[in-house]
């Protein structure tokens, strides 16, 4: 007994290991991007032909409500209406940003889009400081003309140590008052309006970003490509009717 | 000395467990999301997460669990395993050198699980070396 002993421990060791990867990887949906693709390959065509991710629709999730006003673009009475979680500092995010801007352009007055800040702090530094300079532009009406330069730039800003006075450089651009946009960064109205996001976000079980939700129901990582999405939006549009 | 060897093999079982769960992130592609976590998708998703088609979190787990049996076998009287253990953790101590410069250095993103790893290699050298000089 003795001289297998060892043996018996190894196996066993080895079964349960082996056992709960199978598990595993059952339980987490496989996404189309595997192995040595950069993040930056991830979203975009890489994944094209491959099927649109075939799931039961995942339940209506209701959460506690968010910033109010939440940023909105779009009719109030669109059939579609998306709801993203985002970190301006996240690559995915930067990549799904043409992607959504995409949609927007093919779907026009079906699509309404709703920005939610979601920070992951403290795993990107300036994660925060971008949601604020958004939100503070937010204040003086120009949240989606900040939230377009911040990720349209987000390779500039990223690796830099301070990004304060970058982000006060596209205050200046959109022509926002830069004093106001300041005091603004730095004050309540806008940690209550990331902390009232992030308070939706973790209500609905965010974890990351970018989490989409359309009408209700989150769309699969997976199914956040432009190929994918539009199918994805073709179909609710289908069964809505319109 | 039999303690140490006690002690080397739960460390390699906790590196296992470390080295599998980012196999699965790594398989699963899950590491493509940002997450509270998310400096082990930079390292996951550069070009140096895998070698010769296979993720290099299933290497490690494959070493860690080679470590757990050998320091099993030390434990039952096999004397030559020990010698093994030893060459197993220096090897793998020195690739985790290597995989600290290029996360501090080439990808200059920093994943907690690879550090957890690099850890575990470490005190697993220390127990070994401890070992062989306690004999």
């Amino acid at each position: 007994m003795k001289r297998t002993l060892p043996f018996i421990i190894i196996l066993v060791v080895l079964a349960v290991a082996l056992g709960s990867a199978w598990y595993l990887t059952r339980t987490i949906p496989a996404s189309p991007t595997l192995g040595s693709q950069s993040p930056q390959s991830s979203l975009p065509p890489g994944s094209q032909g491959s099927p649109v991710a075939q799931q039961q629709k995942p339940p209506v999730v209701q959460g506690v409500p968010g910033a109010d006003p939440p940023h909105v673009l779009g009719p109030a009475d669109a059939p579609i209406k998306i709801e993203e979680f985002g970190d301006f500092e996240c690559p995915p995010c930067g990549i799904f940003h043409p992607i959504l801007e995409q949609m927007k352009a093919e779907f026009g007055d079906k699509l309404q889009i709703t920005f939610r800040e979601f920070p992951l702090v403290p795993t990107h530094q300036h994660a925060l400081p971008a949601a604020s300079a958004a939100e503070a532009a937010g204040l003086q009406g120009k949240f989606w003309e900040m939230h377009d330069l911040i990720y349209e730039h987000q390779g500039d800003w990223k690796k830099e140590f301070d990004v304060r006075p970058i982000f006060e450089g596209y205050a200046k651009q959109i022509g926002l008052d830069v004093e106001r946009y300041k005091r603004d960064m730095n004050g309540d109205l806008v940690a209550q309006r990331i902390f009232a996001d992030g308070k939706r976000g973790h209500s609905l079980g965010v974890k990351g970003t970018p989490t989409v939700f359309m009408n209700g129901r989150e769309v699969p990582f997976e199914n956040l490509p432009a190929e994918k999405l539009r199918v994805v939006i073709q179909n609710e549009l289908r069964s809505s009717g319109r | 000395m039999k303690k140490l060897y006690v002690v080397a093999a739960l460390l390699s079982l906790v590196g296992l467990a470390d080295a599998l769960y980012l196999t699965i992130e790594h398989v699963t592609g899950q590491s493509v999301r940002c997450t509270i976590i998310s400096g082990c998708s930079a390292v996951l998703s550069s070009p140096y997460a895998v070698v010769a088609g296979i993720p290099l979190a299933a290497v490690g787990a494959a070493a860690y669990f080679t470590v757990f049996s050998l320091a099993i076998l030390t434990l039952f009287g096999y004397p030559r395993a020990a010698t093994l253990v030893r060459a197993m953790v220096i090897t793998m101590f020195a690739i985790s050198v290597w995989l600290m410069y290029l996360q501090a250095f080439v990808i200059r993103e920093f994943c907690q699980y690879c550090l957890l790893s690099a850890l575990i290699t470490t005190a697993l050298l220390v127990v070994t070396m401890i070992a062989r000089h306690a004999r």
